[in-house]
């Protein structure tokens, strides 16, 4: 009898200690050693959030080197005694105009963003970076038309706190698009995008293990958030509908009772292999990474088969995933926003050059 | 000796199990509190809280650190920050979802934000109305319909209603119906149309707005961006502006907020409906509401643009045909 008593105490004294050290070594060790160092450093340790994010907090506990905060909805109570002490720190931190944190499971989205000067880049790389900004395990990748990057692009990124990666290839002047069809051209935005999947292939060629969704998504155009988790789960090439493309109100891929693409809802060319706008599919990083040789064709391509160059070497019709409820929703809008009437710069400029718009 | 042994027993037993039950407490209260600040929001369920919550019970001290980031959107709601009240007027249009969408993006990380729409219709629409409950923002749903003999072109410009008129006026009637003159909680009106860009600093320019603040705003007037003339002293003295500068107010409707006070004090201001001239429609409201010399000149002096005046082109549905080739039940 007291030797099941004995056997009972020692598991009742086991079973919970064990557990405590089992806790105690996960999560206790780092912010120990955390505690002991000064206060402010606590949640950069113990967290690991984008650097961005960590800033953001050294901010909050008086180091003044990082730029202005944006809002001001804090609410944080912090004190710190000597480090032998007590020490409690309750930090509640409303984090809202800064991306949400990232996950390890989420696939990650590859946003390629095509972008070119004019009066209204800044406008509508602002507008959709604050559509972005909603987005989890986001990476937007910018490739400028240009010779250089460009001032105002390189310090636009920085600000909005995105994960991105800036890039830059130009358009060779003769390759740009002409109002003669005739003349050899390239449509718009190829050559970037080309680079940036150069870009891809190239930085994730070793051992890729982490998920990844490729999605073209140009700077003019609207995007409901509902659309980014559509796509992360594709597997290979999934598709959905755009609005305002093709002279229609929508085009759409066909979906049969199976669920599967056997056509496509356009007026304009329905026979093209792919008949879908840029914005209207998205690629599994691994189906990009698995077929290095398989890019837009940069000439002979005609209006509308772009999109067909580059998927015809990715995948098969049947291969695709409809999204957005078998294609009968709109999530993607293929908004073209007006030229600027500037007419009163006049020829010498009215405004301020410096002031950038 | 069995005795001595039993009392270290039972401290062995009891002291494990006391920590292991407060912490699996603090764990559980700390996820209460969050979500009890996320109930007082509306009702998006994006909410991701990351928490820790750690607790390290040693002889000496106890260490409990608790960091808590709460990415709800919209931002949760601040008692001390002045609540921006956006006036939209919108209009049924193929690009309008998209407008909205894409406002909405925007809006959603402004804290303390209320939307006013107001569509120009007879009834409040469908697609609004689903619209704007999906987001989960803050907002009042208004329409007033703008009579057909206002808007057609073909009117001499004093019978023309510049268009979005008579719903600006109907969501200040209705800021002055829901909130008493002296109303407690600080707030700014500004005008937000629903195809303009705005930057998220934009937001928190307005935010300090003691009666009207002002600032410079792109692609209006034909040029670059249009800006107030600031001097040394920081006040507004003049209007940088190609198109009629001797305007009372040379600005544009995205360039100026107004203190929601000063627009309950002053119940008889409203934008003119009729007999105004083009680009004096602001100025219609404005001077009800104060003096150049009141203005406050915000975007570091007038000297940064913070909101520009795009404009979508209107999509081309030429294969739609007469009879339509998209099914008219799928939105757009």
């Amino acid at each position: 009898m007291s030797k099941r008593r004995d056997i009972l105490a020692i598991v009742l004294i086991v079973l919970p200690w064990t557990l405590l050290i089992t806790v105690w070594h996960q999560s206790a060790i780092a912010p120990l050693l955390a505690i002991r160092k000064a206060c402010h450093h606590l949640v950069k340790e113990i967290f690991i959030i984008p650097e961005r994010l960590a800033v953001h907090h050294h901010r909050l506990s008086d180091d003044g080197a990082e730029g202005k905060r944006e809002t001001g909805g804090q609410d944080s109570k912090e004190y710190c005694a000597s480090d032998k002490d007590i020490v409690e720190v309750v930090r509640t931190e409303y984090v809202y105009t800064r991306p949400p944190p990232w996950s390890d499971v989420l696939p990650t989205i590859h946003i390629i963003t095509p972008t070119y000067s004019r009066p209204v880049q800044k406008a509508e790389l602002i507008r959709i970076a604050n559509t972005f900004l909603h987005v989890p395990n986001l990476h937007w990748i910018v490739i400028e038309d240009s010779q250089r990057r460009t001032p105002l692009v390189t310090s636009l990124l920085r600000e909005t706190g995105l994960n991105y990666t800036h890039l830059n290839v130009e358009t060779p002047k003769n390759f740009k698009m002409r109002g003669d069809t005739r003349d050899p051209r390239i449509p718009r935005g190829t050559m970037q995008r080309n680079l940036a999947l150069r870009w891809l292939r190239e930085t994730f060629k070793n051992n890729n293990s982490q998920p990844g969704i490729v999605y073209f998504a140009d700077d003019d155009n609207s995007y409901s958030l509902e659309l980014f988790e559509e796509m992360r789960s594709t597997r290979k090439v999934s598709v959905w509908p755009v609005a305002f493309v093709g002279g229609l109100r929508y085009e759409s891929p066909k979906v049969n009772a199976a669920g599967k693409v056997y056509g496509w809802k356009a007026v304009f060319d329905p026979h093209r292999p792919f008949a879908i706008d840029m914005a209207g599919f998205a690629i599994n990083l691994k189906l990009i990474l698995s077929k290095p040789q398989a890019y837009f064709k940069l000439r002979g391509v005609k209006g509308g088969y772009q999109e067909s160059s580059l998927l015809r070497e990715l995948v098969t019709l049947n291969d695709l995933e409809p999204k957005a409820a078998n294609c009968t929703k709109i999530l993607v809008w293929h908004t073209r926003t007006e030229k600027p009437i500037l007419v009163n710069e006049g020829k010498k400029g009215f405004t301020d050059p410096n002031i950038e718009v | 000796m069995p005795k001595r042994r039993d009392i270290i027993a039972i401290v062995l037993i009891v002291l494990p199990w006391t920590l292991l039950i407060s912490v699996w407490h603090q764990s559980n209260i700390t996820s209460v509190l969050a979500a009890q600040k996320g109930n007082t929001i509306s009702s998006r369920s994006d909410s991701r809280a990351l928490k820790e919550s750690l607790s390290l019970q040693n002889r000496d001290s106890v260490h409990v650190v608790r960091t808590e980031y709460v990415y709800i959107r919209p931002p949760p709601w601040s008692e001390t920050l002045p609540t921006l009240h956006i006036i939209t007027p919108t209009y049924s249009r193929p690009v309008q979802k998209a407008e909205l969408t894409r406002l909405a993006n925007t809006l959603l990380h402004v804290t303390n934000l209320h939307w006013i729409v107001v569509e120009d219709s007879q009834r409040r629409t469908a697609l609004v109305s689903r619209f704007l409950q999906e987001t989960g923002l803050n907002f009042t749903h208004l329409n007033v319909e703008t009579p057909l003999n206002y808007k057609t072109r073909g009117e001499s410009r004093n019978t023309r209603v510049p268009r979005g008129t008579l719903q600006r006026n109907l969501a200040l009637r209705w800021l002055r119906e829901t909130y008493p003159v002296n109303f407690s909680k600080p707030g700014v009106v500004y005008f937000a149309d629903d195809d303009n860009t705005y930057s998220l600093q934009l937001f928190e320019e307005m935010r300090s707005t003691k009666k009207v603040s002002v600032w410079p705003v792109a692609f209006v007037g034909g040029l670059r961006y249009e800006s107030p003339k600031i001097n040394a002293l920081g006040k507004v003295y003049g209007w940088k502006t190609v198109f009629d500068p001797h305007r009372p107010f040379a600005i544009d409707m995205a360039g100026f907020a107004v203190n929601l006070s000063l627009i309950l004090t002053k119940p008889q201001a409203y934008f003119k409906l009729r007999g105004v001239k083009g680009g004096y429609q602001e100025s219609s409201l404005l001077k009800e509401l104060v003096t150049l010399s009141e203005l406050e000149p915000k975007a570091s002096n007038c000297t940064k643009v913070l909101v520009w005046h795009t404009r979508t082109e209107k999509p081309v549905l030429v294969n739609e045909g007469k009879k339509g080739f998209t099914d008219s039940t799928v939105e757009i």
